[in-house]
């Protein structure tokens, strides 16, 4: 018998429709891998179960019987946790008193038992074999990998019979990511339902025993998961074929140095960096997570501080804070790693994102000039395919992909020709994937020069003209056409250093 | 070394291992996590001890008791303020609570005990109500807190112009005598100072108490997971209107009458107090023990101006340099641990 049973779910928001007549069904001991473009309505879908949203239409059962949870509270009570992709966690409070918020152990004065939880705490990260976390930590000094597996401690915590990973390994680095996978195995044979959302192909073959599949806010789709193929998937997802993932690479580097870095070292996470990128090429950045990828992305923005030569254009400059960057025709610009809460002001409209770092530009006299403002931001709509209603759509309300696309779009008004892309494709759907590898080419084309970082290995193997390997905070190796490959990445990234 | 590519990959893929080692404390960013705190202690220490050196007996029991009986009306208003700071709003309508306290005491209270003590629950549960009201205002209309209590603070300030419109009234002397009474050579303010730090090491253990912290952090997340957000406005700003219905309780017995416009003057030092203490303005971040001091220093700032000899204007010079003292201590310090974290 299904633990779970969906029919005609349904979700407006406003004027839009999130949720229409979804449906889904789930057993028991089986991880069920969930699977849609972004703003197919899977957030909706699992925020729906979670108790986050309430539906407007439809009917859920859970064993048997009716569920419509008024509040996150609720749905834990009927044995539901999410692991959400924005964090549910408190920035103030400790790695263990976020992993039990609201159901600390308490003593008979009704404060926190500090010793049961600790013991609580080492149990649980014991029986799952969680990576090496401190309990006592603050949240605010840990990085989003670590983050992010406090987060599914939390899940755990409440000892949930339907677990919601929310594209937990997005934001993990391979070996975590690894040990996620593992996880939900042991969570399926412990009787329990893992409701896995995630755009890593991959990682679904690996642990789904079967998947649905939402399209445009309804379910397209359900399978098991060794009945179908990658391409059937994909096409169900996208509702047309996708010939490729991947573009096709014709290298358009010039000889010409775009960004010439000598010597950059920064603190203990950067240590004399040397490389160059051309006008025309994808530069890809590698290697394992944490070894000065995000400190040389930061860096070379101007967000932290570096010692070392950088040459814009072949001209020497410095660099002191994301301003100078960006300043000027032949500036740098950065599409950060957390487009949240970096990139993009979620509050304010597709348009004031698309132009507040370049309001001058629009500038006459001193006064805003409305017409030229909405000419160019209707060229980048058109140009990226931004789906928004309209300009004045909060970037808030719109789905991840579409947030990309309006940081990219940021990133472009500036008129920077240097463009760092730190894992511009996280969290990001397979079709929006694909158009972003198509806009890297398209740029490169036109003589941008772009340093790109993935945490997903194949997009760096597949896009990238030559990729730096960086391991302890220098580039180990510079791989270069049939060199680059994962295996030759891995072996950079871990092993002694070899010719390229 | 040769590894095959095979070895490799499963290298990179090997789970961690979970070995519980007791990890090293990390002292520094300990001490930087407190530096706010600390700086306020040492401001204090700097005061106290330019303070001693002019004038003689500072450091004795009585002075710690005037100078605790002189500051406890602030402490009160002020740890109020620090829920709610905490909480990561602001309650301005303290004031108007505070004047509306002293008002109803001054025109209520008699020589009858029981009458007094039972007007002295009213206004107790008063200030709980008019607070709670503050919070689920708050949470209904989705205002900003700081323009629902500057509203409620103008309502409660008018009301207490209506029960008594000039100072004045009469407190009975037994509850004036209160604030001097001793037990083991402490005043009854000492005493009340020792159990705000007892009632701030209970509450801030509570689940009720890490669900405001909680929300004052990060709201969604508290929301995610399972705060009922308008529970938390309502016994945050709650607890505040009760404490400063304490506070005008205790000031009466300083002031012996009751005044419809004191209150104000205890709305933006109660901040203050807090702030120089190390309590953050977004929310999320402080410890009473930093509010106390920090009123300790606001209110000795006084005692210092008057054995210096200057003119009394310089007291709020004085204590406007040392919150700007204080902010920038607590920046500089955040600046650093955000640096080491990186």
């Amino acid at each position: 018998m299904d633990l779970v049973t969906v029919n005609g779910l349904s979700k407006r928001y406003g004027g839009i429709v999130a949720l229409s007549e979804a449906t889904f069904s789930a057993r028991a001991g089986e991880v069920h891998a969930l699977l849609g473009e972004n703003g197919a309505g899977k957030s909706t879908f699992i925020q729906i179960l979670s108790g986050a949203v309430q539906h407007d239409g439809g009917s859920i059962v859970v064993d048997g019987q009716d569920y419509r949870p008024a509040n996150p509270d609720a749905a834990q009570a009927r044995g539901i946790a999410a692991v959400f992709q924005e964090l549910s966690l408190i920035p103030d409070l400790s790695v263990e008193q976020n992993i039990w918020f609201r159901h600390e152990p308490r003593t008979w004065l009704g404060t926190v038992n500090r010793t049961q939880m600790r013991l609580k705490t080492l149990a649980l990260l014991e029986k799952y074999n969680f990576p090496a976390l401190r309990p006592d930590q603050e949240l605010r000094r840990l990085t989003l990998a670590e983050r992010q597996i406090v987060e599914i401690a939390k899940g755990l915590a409440k000892d949930p019979r339907i677990l919601i990973l929310d594209e937990a390994t997005s934001a993990l680095p391979a070996r975590e990511a690894e040990w996620l996978l593992n996880l939900t195995r042991q969570l399926a044979a412990e009787g329990r339902l893992v409701i896995f959302i995630s755009h890593r192909m991959a990682e679904v073959r690996a642990i789904a025993d079967r998947l649905t599949i939402f399209r445009n806010g309804s379910t397209v789709a359900a399978h098991e998961a060794d009945a179908v193929s990658d391409n059937e998937i994909v096409t169900q997802m996208i509702g047309r074929h996708l010939d490729r993932l991947y573009p096709e690479r014709v290298s358009t580097a010039t000889d010409r140095i775009a960004l010439g870095v000598k010597g950059f070292s920064s603190g203990s996470r950067l240590s004399g960096v040397d490389f160059a990128l051309r006008e025309g090429e994808v530069l890809g950045v590698g290697g394992l997570q944490g070894h000065g990828q995000r400190e040389l992305f930061q860096a070379l923005f101007g967000a932290t501080k570096a010692s070392g030569s950088i040459e814009l254009w072949g001209k020497p400059v410095s660099i002191g804070n994301p301003r100078q960057a960006l300043t000027g025709k032949d500036g740098i610009a950065l599409v950060p790693e957390d487009r949240r809460g970096q990139g993009l002001l979620l509050t304010k409209s597709v348009r004031e994102n698309l132009t507040l770092s370049v309001i001058k530009r629009f500038t006459e006299n001193g006064l805003l000039s409305r017409q030229k403002e909405a000419a160019l931001v209707k060229e980048m709509v058109d140009f990226l395919r931004i789906k928004a209603g309209t300009p004045e759509q909060l970037a808030g309300t719109l789905s991840g992909g579409n947030q990309q696309k309006v940081i990219f779009g940021k990133m472009l008004l500036t008129q920077a020709r240097v463009l760092l892309l730190y894992d511009p494709t996280r969290g990001v759907d397979v079709g929006t994937k694909g158009e972003i590898f198509q806009l890297m080419r398209d740029l490169a084309a036109k003589g941008y020069a772009i340093l790109f970082h993935s945490s997903d290995m194949p997009e760096l193997v597949h896009v990238a003209d030559r990729v730096l390997v960086m391991r302890n905070g220098r580039i180990a190796a510079t791989l270069e056409g049939v060199h680059i490959s994962e295996e030759e990445i891995l072996r950079a990234a871990m092993l002694e250093t070899r010719a390229a | 070394m040769v590894m095959s590519v095979q070895q490799t990959v499963q290298m990179a893929q090997r789970p961690a291992k979970t070995k519980p080692t007791k990890p090293a404390i990390d002292w520094r960013g300990r001490l930087l996590d407190r530096a706010p705190f600390l700086v306020a202690c040492l401001m204090l220490a700097l005061i106290v001890g330019i303070y001693g050196s002019l004038q003689s007996g500072v450091f004795s029991l009585d002075e710690l008791n005037l100078d605790t009986a002189a500051a406890m009306t602030l402490m009160l208003a002020a740890t109020g303020q620090t829920i709610v700071l905490l909480r990561g709003g602001i309650d301005l309508s303290i004031g108007g609570m505070i004047s509306l306290g002293t008002v109803i005491a001054a025109t209520r209270f008699t020589d009858d005990a029981s009458t007094t003590a039972l007007w002295a629950l009213i206004i107790l549960a008063l200030g709980f109500l008019i607070g709670a009201l503050n919070g689920l205002l708050i949470s209904l209309l989705k205002l900003q807190p700081f323009l629902v209590t500057l509203a409620t603070w103008s309502i409660l300030n008018g009301i207490a112009m209506i029960i008594l419109p000039t100072d004045g009234g009469s407190i009975p002397s037994w509850w004036v005598g209160f604030a001097s009474a001793q037990l083991l050579g402490l005043t009854s303010p000492v005493w009340m100072l020792l159990a705000l730090l007892l009632f701030w090491w209970w509450f801030r253990a509570t689940r009720v108490g890490i669900a405001i912290q909680a929300t004052g952090s990060n709201e969604k997340s508290a929301f995610l997971s399972g705060v009922s957000i308008a529970r938390v406005n309502l016994v945050t700003y709650g607890l505040s209107g009760l404490f400063a219905a304490g506070a005008a309780l205790f000031l009466v017995t300083q002031t012996g009458a009751g005044s419809p416009t004191i209150g104000k003057d205890y709305i933006l030092p109660s901040v203050a107090a807090a702030v120089i203490g190390g309590v953050s303005l977004f929310g999320g971040r402080g410890h009473l023990a930093g509010t106390l001091i920090g009123a300790f220093v606001l209110t000795l700032i006084g005692n210092l101006v008057f054995v210096l000899h200057v003119s009394s204007y310089w007291q709020p010079v004085a204590s406007g340099v040392i919150l700007l003292l204080s902010v920038l201590a607590s920046s500089v310090a955040e600046k650093a641990a955000r640096n080491r974290a990186q």
